[in-house]
């Protein structure tokens, strides 16, 4: 047999006995646009999980620079007028304001001052996944007392980068606390009502019909508005994402009983059912496996919808509150007509969270595709 | 005459259909059905859409509930009232009483490998002690069905219609049992493939000496490999003979008429035969009388009024037709 | 006379994920007003999309090749399906001078309007008479194929039928324009036997009285035996034997054919044991090289088999078969 039957033979006994995940991963591969968006996705996570390390400064109050408050981008430059040099460095810079200007800082960049940005500065002490104690950051200033912005800061001084990192962080987990209350309580539900069939189905069916109509925004906001004050931020982010699972499951229920009740009445069910099998191996060794990949799409699509709605309740001011931080609280002062005409970097967070949401999205369509051709390989 | 191994006396399966809540409609899908299956035989049953031949064969692999009527096993070991099982009877028949699909797409779990699907049994009846067992096991059953071991490491994917069915047919052996019913397992194949299937079924019987019930539509299939025919419509048996004696003395209007509907493969015979005019009614509307009347070309009175017996003559042949005698002595003139 | 249809050299392939795959490999057939024409295949054979080709209906993703025609011939009109670029010469066609019915009734339906309107729409489309004389003529078509109280059945919908009057219903849909050439793909697979016996009946009587062409699409040979003038076998897109039906089925000439009739049980030898063709089908990523039948077939006569494709061979009159049986071109 000549090298390239062989090949041929190879990757057909691969097809052949390929897993169903491995099928769906093969098929996930071939699109395009999904394997960037997962890409993305993964980047943006990536950058969200190690946000203390990767920026410079502390993102509340603590790490604020009183001396560049709703201050410009900061982008460091390898030359100017005197030279190039390896190390990106920022101008010094004097700000000044006066009713000249409309009280609006104008900076006047000073050429001749220098301060240089280094990687791995040390800075501010963190815990690394709040476990290690480390204080190095990814880059900084030389210069202690400096500080580099490159996104600009917010009314009081806060770096806007930083921010942005940990925002991600943050909505990355109350979306996944309040994707897995939603998943937990659509599994027992909808499957409970998919399994059993019958006057139980119908009167689960009834209640989740019942939650559905209740309109989510009224219901989420006065849910909210209960929360008492004096909560931690750590107890306000846990209702948040409490909250968040409890309006996302009727949806995520009605899909896993649909798979549920078709899967059931599936032959090869029968076929277990009359070697004996119990319920519960059925379950584990026949329904679970069928719909795990569809559960997954749904989990991974309903993500953003998660992000979203926690970003327009902290907007309202009835979500997340500082120092705990996300889109939703940067951008609570978004509204005023300062910051609408003059400082428009209060803005960058959005892009961020605009590939966020469409990463997954873009994902989840790709698994969706994926996972769906099983169809197709019937006859 | 060999033992019956399933024997049934005035069998009846009804389902629940919608109705309303207070008025449930009930639909007799086998009503009154008493047949014996020999041990050790091919027992074809046949009939049309309706009949309730697939209903037949899961009330007597408990798959669905008896209503009336009685349905006995009985190999020897031991003999089980099928109405009134306990768990304990019910586990132990599992093991002697196993089913084949027709549709070789659905019936494998797409996500287990073949070696999975066909240990299934073995693991969940737990009839091996260990995992090197039940591999010996299923490779034994799997030699039977020609499924090699590369097959066994496969998806149900990899496989064509024919070589899914012998999975499924694999998977119905492993247990040992002394009782399968095929159910219409040849008809989603092609017909080069069918007679294979066919053919393994045959040599299966022979080899590990069970006894099969063979439910079809296709007539020609159940004479071909049956040694003994039961023809069902609406619910009812019409008429149950040793093949042959079926094939030569045909009685009962119905069963001459699925005769002369097989297209012949000879183009110069005869296109007249018995043609019957009329749908096949619907289960849940059920003529009186003879369930047959609708449609049967020499009906009279007492067809619409009395439900014929089940008489069984010579040669193990029965029909249930209040005219058949006249009807042999007419056409023997 | 001229052939209502003649198809010349089809070939067509189709643009997949898994590449280019060869669905119908250089088929050839005519078929003459008022014949009935079986095209008999198993599963892969291509009938189907061979079918669907004579009303230019397969998907975008199908490549013809150059040289196939497929030559439409009625006092009407006399056109090169394939030829046909936009939609409107192709709605010509289809439903008017070609109509076709499906083996699953229930998929040609649509499903939330009554069948009266559907079969209404369908004339309003492809004559000129008005909506009261197309209702008339729908009325009286689902009379003419056995649907008792056809007035009352106009109204009905779909899903209100059985099987075999759904059926009759598109029979009676499909004729109720008057088409040459009726293609039936499998219309009788998914009835009762006693239900596709009256169907098959009913089919011969309007060729007669209708003078149509029929191209009967199945894998049942024995329905074929009954219906069917001519009969072409298909195996893996190509055509192996064709010729009238008394001689296919009395005297096959193609081992394919020969065990096909082989596999089938017949009713007038109970003993004799079922012979099924050894192996699978192929799928059609991996079409064999030479004679398509060549990896099961128990005639294999050499070499040449699996090089080269055999050409047709005149068994006898109108028979034609291609087998390198009895091509000169066996090596030694």
């Amino acid at each position: 047999m000549n090298i390239s039957t062989k090949n041929i033979q190879d990757s057909k006994e691969s097809y052949f006995t390929a897993s169903q995940s491995q099928l769906i991963w093969a098929r996930f591969k071939k699109q395009r646009a999904a394997m960037i968006a997962a890409g993305v996705l993964g980047f943006i996570i990536f950058i969200g999980i190690f946000a203390p390390a990767i920026s410079p400064y502390d993102p509340t109050i603590a790490g604020r620079d009183k001396d560049y408050m709703n201050g410009a981008p900061q982008i460091p430059s390898f030359c100017d007028k005197n030279g190039c040099s390896l190390r990106p460095f920022l101008h010094g810079v004097e700000r000044t304001r006066s009713a000249e200007t409309n009280f609006r800082w104008v900076e006047e960049p000073n050429e001749d001052i220098r301060h240089y940005v280094e990687l791995f500065s040390e800075g501010a002490k963190y815990d690394l996944f709040g476990l290690i104690p480390m204080d190095t950051h990814l880059f900084g200033m030389q210069d202690a007392d400096k500080k580099i912005h490159i996104f600009g800061t917010d009314s009081s001084g806060k770096d806007i980068f930083s921010r942005t990192l940990h925002a991600i962080f943050t909505s990355l987990q109350v979306g996944t606390l309040g994707v897995l209350i939603s998943f937990v309580l659509a599994l027992v539900i909808g499957g409970v009502s998919g399994y059993y069939g019958g006057r139980l189905d119908s009167v689960i069916q009834m209640v989740t019909d019942a939650v559905r109509t209740i309109p989510a925004i009224p219901l989420v906001m006065s849910v909210a508005a209960f929360v008492p004050s004096e909560w931690t931020a750590e107890q306000r982010f846990f209702m948040i994402a409490i909250i968040l699972g409890l309006i996302g499951w009727p949806t995520l229920a009605r899909r896993v009983r649909t798979h549920l009740l078709t899967e059931r009445n599936q032959e090869y069910v029968l076929a277990a059912q009359l070697c004996g099998a119990s319920s519960s191996h059925i379950i584990r060794r026949h329904l679970l496996p069928s719909f795990t990949s569809y559960i997954i799409v749904d989990l991974v699509i309903s993500f953003p919808y998660m992000v979203l709605t926690e970003t327009g309740l902290s907007f309202i001011g009835l979500g997340l509150k500082d120092p705990v931080n996300s889109l939703g609280v940067m951008l609570q002062n978004v509204t005023k007509a300062d910051v609408l005409l003059n400082y428009h970097w209060y803005f960058i967070p959005v892009l961020f969270f605009i590939a966020l949401v469409m990463a997954f999205v873009f994902v989840g369509d790709g698994l969706r595709d994926a996972a769906d051709p099983y169809g197709e390989s019937k006859k | 005459m060999t033992e019956a191994l399933i024997s049934t006396k005035d069998l009846s399966v009804e389902f629940l259909i919608s109705g309303s809540l207070f008025k449930p409609k009930v639909l007799k899908a086998v009503d009154g059905i008493s047949i014996d299956i020999p041990k050790g035989s091919f027992f074809g049953v046949v009939g049309e859409s309706g009949s309730g031949k697939t209903t037949l064969g899961r009330a007597l692999l408990n798959a669905v509930s008896i209503a009336n009527g009685s349905a006995t096993y009985d190999d020897g070991e031991v003999k089980y009232d099928l109405a009134k099982m306990t768990s304990t009877e019910l586990k132990d028949y599992r093991k002697r009483a196993q089913l084949i699909f027709q549709d070789p797409y659905a019936a494998l779990s797409p996500r287990m490998t073949v070696r999975d699907i066909i240990a299934e049994p073995l693991e969940v009846m737990g009839l091996t002690k260990s995992r090197e067992e039940t591999d010996k096991v299923v490779r034994e059953i799997a030699a039977k069905c020609r499924l090699n071991l590369e097959h066994l490491r496969r998806f149900p994917h990899a496989f064509s219609g024919g070589q899914r069915q012998r999975i499924s047919i694999a998977r119905a052996l492993v247990s040992r049992p002394q009782f399968i019913v095929a159910d219409e397992s040849v008809a989603a194949l092609d017909v080069s493939i069918q007679a294979d299937v066919l053919n393994l079924l045959k040599s299966i019987q022979v080899d590990m000496g069970l006894t099969f019930m063979f439910i079809s539509h296709d007539l020609s299939v159940v004479a071909h490999t049956c040694d003994h025919v039961a023809v069902m419509y609406l619910g009812r048996i019409v008429e149950s003979a040793p093949t042959k004696e079926l094939f030569n003395n045909t009685r009962h209007p119905y069963t001459k008429a699925l005769f002369s509907a097989i297209p012949s493969l000879d183009p110069d015979a005869e296109k007249t035969g018995q043609r019957l005019y009329g749908e096949i009614p619907s289960p849940t509307n059920q003529p009186s009388g003879c369930t047959f009347h609708t449609r049967c070309p020499f009906v009279q009175d007492i067809c619409k009024q009395q439900v014929p017996k089940l008489e069984v003559s010579d040669k193990g042949h029965s029909v249930s037709c209040h005219r058949w005698k006249e009807l042999m002595d007419v056409a023997a003139l | 006379m001229k052939p209502l249809i003649d198809v010349q050299n089809l070939t067509l392939l189709f643009d997949t994920d898994e590449g280019r795959i060869t669905a119908v490999d250089d088929v050839s057939f005519s078929i003459m007003p008022g014949e009935i024409m079986g095209l008999v295949g198993e599963s892969g054979s291509g009938k189907s999309v061979t079918a669907k080709s004579l009303m230019y209906l397969n998907a975008p993703n199908a490549n013809y090749a150059d040289e196939s025609k497929i030559l439409l011939n009625t006092e009407d009109v006399s056109l090169d399906v394939l030829k046909l670029t936009t939609q409107k010469q192709r709605n010509v066609v289809r439903g008017g001078a070609i109509s076709m019915i499906f083996q699953e009734p229930m998929a040609s339906f649509a499903p939330a309007i009554s069948i009266g309107k559907q079969m209404v729409e369908q004339l309003l489309l492809h004559t000129d008479m008005s909506k009261a004389q197309c209702k008339e003529l729908s009325i009286e078509m689902l009379d003419r194929v056995g649907i008792s109280d056809a007035s009352s059945r106009f109204n009905q919908y779909a899903f209100e039928l059985s099987g075999g009057m759904r059926q009759r219903a598109m029979i009676a849909m499909a004729l109720s324009t008057k088409p040459k050439l009726l293609i039936a793909d499998e219309p009788t697979t998914a009835l009762d036997v006693t239900i596709q016996a009256q169907v098959i009946d009913l089919m011969r009587e309007l060729v007669d009285e209708f003078r149509m062409g029929i191209l009967f699409i199945t894998h049942d040979l024995g329905v074929i035996a009954q219906t069917a003038d001519k009969v072409a076998v298909m195996y893996l897109g190509r055509i192996v034997e064709q010729g009238l039906v008394r001689d296919v089925i009395r005297t096959p000439s193609h081992p394919y054919t020969q065990g096909l009739l082989a596999a089938l049980p017949k009713m007038d030898d109970l003993e004799s044991p079922l012979k099924p063709i050894p192996g699978d089908i192929p799928s059609p990523l991996e079409r064999p090289t030479g004679c398509v039948f060549n990896t099961r077939c128990g005639q294999v006569v050499g070499d040449v088999c699996r090089s080269k494709t055999p050409a047709w061979t005149e068994t006898s009159k109108d028979h034609f078969g291609a087998c390198h049986l009895y091509t000169n071109e066996v090596n030694g």
